[in-house]
């Protein structure tokens, strides 16, 4: 086997693979890449964590048929450094040699023949924006809970109903939920995913920034590739094992009806309740005190030091006392995406919902929503 | 060959393994797969090839051809590294809750490649109190395509609730003919030196194999059973002691060593050594030396569980011993572990009596007991050392 590539592209395709290399491989051979050239004369690039798979395919003008396996970091470190100069790699027995201008390495090869089979890629379910993708996988992933006890607490649920795709995610102390317009193969396709919410966040990330689009693979139930999940762009396709579909009924849970609604400016929101939290210990609640046309932030209390700030604030509603976790309230404010945010609220004692704020003529965008749930104060 | 080849002496259990492989198959085809069951207890004494059924079996419920023994899903299977099979070894003494709750949460989940999700898990008696009511709640609603396989060496050291929801697969002692067999026909070992090996390994055939094969295995070994005719005085007693610590410490670091340099040596080629370029020359690649260190993290864990075993397994051929002369003081025709002793076995049985057999082989049950209870080696096996010289006349004094 042999191929020569471009040394530019070669790194990125390298460095991307890599990325789902794991950290504290198993068995050795984990820790491999694995470099196909096809007969076609294409290089595929790729790399298992067994949650995960990534494959690049690059086009070559030369290449000869055959698979390598070397030590992905390896392979990362030494692209990284080469010269911008076209790259060979050639398969000599037990050794990968890869010259490049005058630099010159040999590494050992890894048996291919124990390296894991890669999952199929289930057939394809439709496309959206890659750059739209990324950001409404941020906008919910945040919610996703990163402690791993309940599998559908840390994960983020898709659903997908024709040409709408809604993405929601929730630890139990807030709930993001984020519809968007996709592009489906098949006009009335219906599935519904459980996507673990970190990986989905770096992969969304990984493929992003490109400005093309994302192709989502997903069968419907009972279908191939059953309990997988792909998605690829510009060459590049991941695989990513599904969990369990089991996920809280969400729906029932946002509110439709409220008795206050509140927009403030987000980024003095963030800086005021940043500033407030300062004194209080981690997960101690920021308290929230609406009045017509002001909001009076505080928190600490007792012997602690207290903190208290005042903003401007476009109110309409019954007044309103109600106090949030001020890291969640943070992330949900850095969520939503709007120089106006805007809080709902019923009692002091249910959710509340944030979403971007808009002129009120305009009406409600709800396309993302984030539930809060308020810290009950004792009083 | 078959997935199965590697079990010996174990046809019954390969039946049972069999039928449910089918039924397993029969399943991931869409029929009822009646037979199948999604959580396996595999027990049997030391050697008798627990892990190597569990595998085998894992093989079977992946290949295409219930365990073929050649294909990709089988071949995977036996080098670790099919995406559908979790192992876990406990590598120190115990495993925790929170390793638990991980591995459950790894076993959910459709598997990848679409027939079966396999947890194999070895030493399964060492999980905590806590990490085995957390196995308990994912063996109870298993999803529909995970199968736990646990070994363990009884089914008694698994807490009854466990126990009972699992399919129990027992695996005898090979015979000793099975057993050097095995070593004469795959290994080459002249016949009457596999004889000897295989009996006095009692079924265990990587220890008949090394103790075959291996000359400082045998050494080992005979350094154990000089013990019972030296205890000629107390400081006999306590040399004795010192030597026995010595001698199971030495085969540890044996086989602690033998598995560290494979390991280390793979780590260090994932990180650069032995290829070579400019910036290679210099040692590990970045990120080497955290793996390393953690690598070294656990294998001073596994090690510290190894000397233990290896102990255990100077006392078990004590115990051994001590049997053979109770069978010989009994007049009972069984064959002997020690047959190649014959001769020592004989002078101990007639210088003492049954009573004072039986108390011994209980010293040294309680010698294992106070070991696995964290006493320090060298106080509990002098006590024994001690407790096996005293005859039953003094001690009844
Ligand atoms: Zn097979």
């Amino acid at each position: 086997m042999m191929f020569r590539i471009d040394r530019d592209v070669l790194a990125e395709a390298v460095a991307w693979t890599a990325r789902s290399l794991p950290a504290r491989p198993s068995v050795p051979v984990l820790a491999g890449m694995r470099l196909e050239v096809t007969e076609d004369q294409r290089l595929k690039l790729s790399g298992f964590d067994y949650e995960v798979s990534a494959e690049v395919t690059l086009d070559l003008q030369t290449g000869e048929a055959g698979v390598v396996l070397v030590s992905g970091k390896l392979l990362a470190e030494i692209t990284r450094a080469l010269p911008a100069q076209p790259v060979e790699l050639v398969v000599d027995g037990a050794k990968a040699v890869v010259t490049c201008g005058s630099a010159r390495f040999t590494l050992l090869t890894m048996p291919v023949e124990d390296y894991p089979s890669l999952p199929a890629m289930p057939p394809a379910a439709g496309r959206v924006g890659s750059d739209v993708f990324a950001s409404a996988v941020g906008q919910v992933a945040v919610a996703a809970g990163k402690d791993d006890t309940l599998p559908m607490l840390t994960g983020v649920r898709m659903e997908i109903d024709g040409d709408t795709v809604t993405l929601a995610a929730t630890d139990r102390y807030r709930l993001a939920v984020r519809e968007l317009k996709w592009q489906p193969e098949q006009p009335g396709f219906q599935a519904v995913a459980m996507i673990p919410g970190r990986t989905l966040a770096d992969t969304a990330k990984a493929l992003g920034g490109s400005g093309a689009e994302v192709e989502i693979a997903l069968s419907s139930a009972g279908g191939t590739g059953e309990g997988m999940i792909g998605f690829s762009s510009s060459g590049r396709r991941t695989t990513t094992r599904l969990l369990d579909p089991e996920f809280p009924k969400y729906r029932s849970l946002l509110p439709t009806e409220f008795s206050a609604r509140a927009d403030l400016s987000t980024g003095s929101f963030v800086e005021a309740v940043k500033r407030v939290a300062l004194v209080a210990e981690r997960n101690t609640p920021v308290r929230l005190a609406f009045r017509g046309g002001e909001v009076v932030l505080e928190a600490g209390s007792g012997d602690e030091a207290q903190a208290v700030e005042a903003l401007p604030v476009d109110f309409d509603g019954d007044e309103i006392n109600i106090a949030f976790n001020h890291q969640f309230l943070l992330e949900g404010l850095g969520a939503i995406d709007s120089d106006i945010a805007r809080l709902q609220f019923t009692t002091p004692t249910k959710p509340a919902i944030l979403t971007a704020g808009k002129p009120v003529d305009e009406g409600a965008n709800e396309d993302y929503r984030y539930l809060i749930m308020p810290i009950r104060l004792s009083s | 060959m078959t997935v199965y080849g590697d079990l010996i002496g174990q046809d019954r259990a390969i039946g049972v393994l069999r039928r449910a492989a089918s039924a397993a198959a029969e399943a991931v085809a869409g029929g009822r797969g009646a037979g199948m069951t999604h959580a396996w207890l595999f027990t049997g004494p030391p050697g008798s090839g627990r892990s190597t059924a569990a595998k085998a079996f894992a093989a079977a419920l992946l290949c295409p051809e219930q365990g073929c023994g050649h294909c990709d899903a089988c071949h995977q299977v036996e080098v670790g590294s099919h995406p559908d099979v979790t192992f876990v070894r406990p590598e120190g003494l115990s495993y925790g809750v929170r390793q638990t709750r991980e591995l459950v949460l790894k076993a959910a989940g459709a598997p990848t490649l679409g027939r079966w999700r396999v947890v194999l898990f070895e030493d399964a008696d060492r999980v905590t109190e806590q990490a085995a009511n957390a196995l308990l709640k994912a063996i109870e609603e298993p999803p529909p395509r995970t199968v736990w396989l646990l070994c363990a060496p009884s089914a008694d050291d698994m807490i009854i609730t466990i126990r009972s929801r699992c399919r129990v697969v027992t695996l005898g002692t090979p015979s000793t003919e099975a057993v050097a067999n095995v070593l004469a026909t795959r290994d080459g070992v002249p016949h009457d030196v596999a004889l000897d090996a295989a009996r006095a390994a009692q079924g265990d055939v990587g220890r008949a194999r090394r103790l075959a094969l291996d000359e400082e295995t045998r050494r080992r070994r005979a350094e154990v059973l000089s013990i019972p005719r030296s205890l000629t005085g107390v400081a006999e007693c306590i040399t004795a002691a010192e030597r026995l610590v010595k001698t199971s410490t030495e085969d540890a670091d044996a086989a602690t060593t033998a598995l560290n340099e494979v390991e280390t040596a793979e780590l260090r080629r994932v990180y650069g050594e032995g290829s070579t370029g400019k910036g290679l020359n210099k040692g590990l690649v970045r990120g080497g030396a955290g793996a390393l260190k953690e690598l070294e993290t656990m294998q001073k864990s596994r090690a510290t569980r190894i000397k233990r075993d290896s102990l255990d397994l100077a006392l078990l051929e004590l115990m051994a011993f001590y049997r053979d002369v109770l069978a010989m003081q009994f007049g009972a025709s069984v064959e002997l572990a020690n047959e190649d002793r014959r001769h020592e076995v004989e002078t101990v049985a007639r210088a003492s009596t049954p009573e004072d057999t039986l108390r011994r082989t209980e010293a040294i049950m309680k010698c294992r007991e106070r070991l696995a209870a964290n006493v320090h080696p060298q106080i509990a096996v002098e006590a024994m050392t001690l407790a096996l010289r005293s005859s039953g006349v003094v001690h009844r004094g």
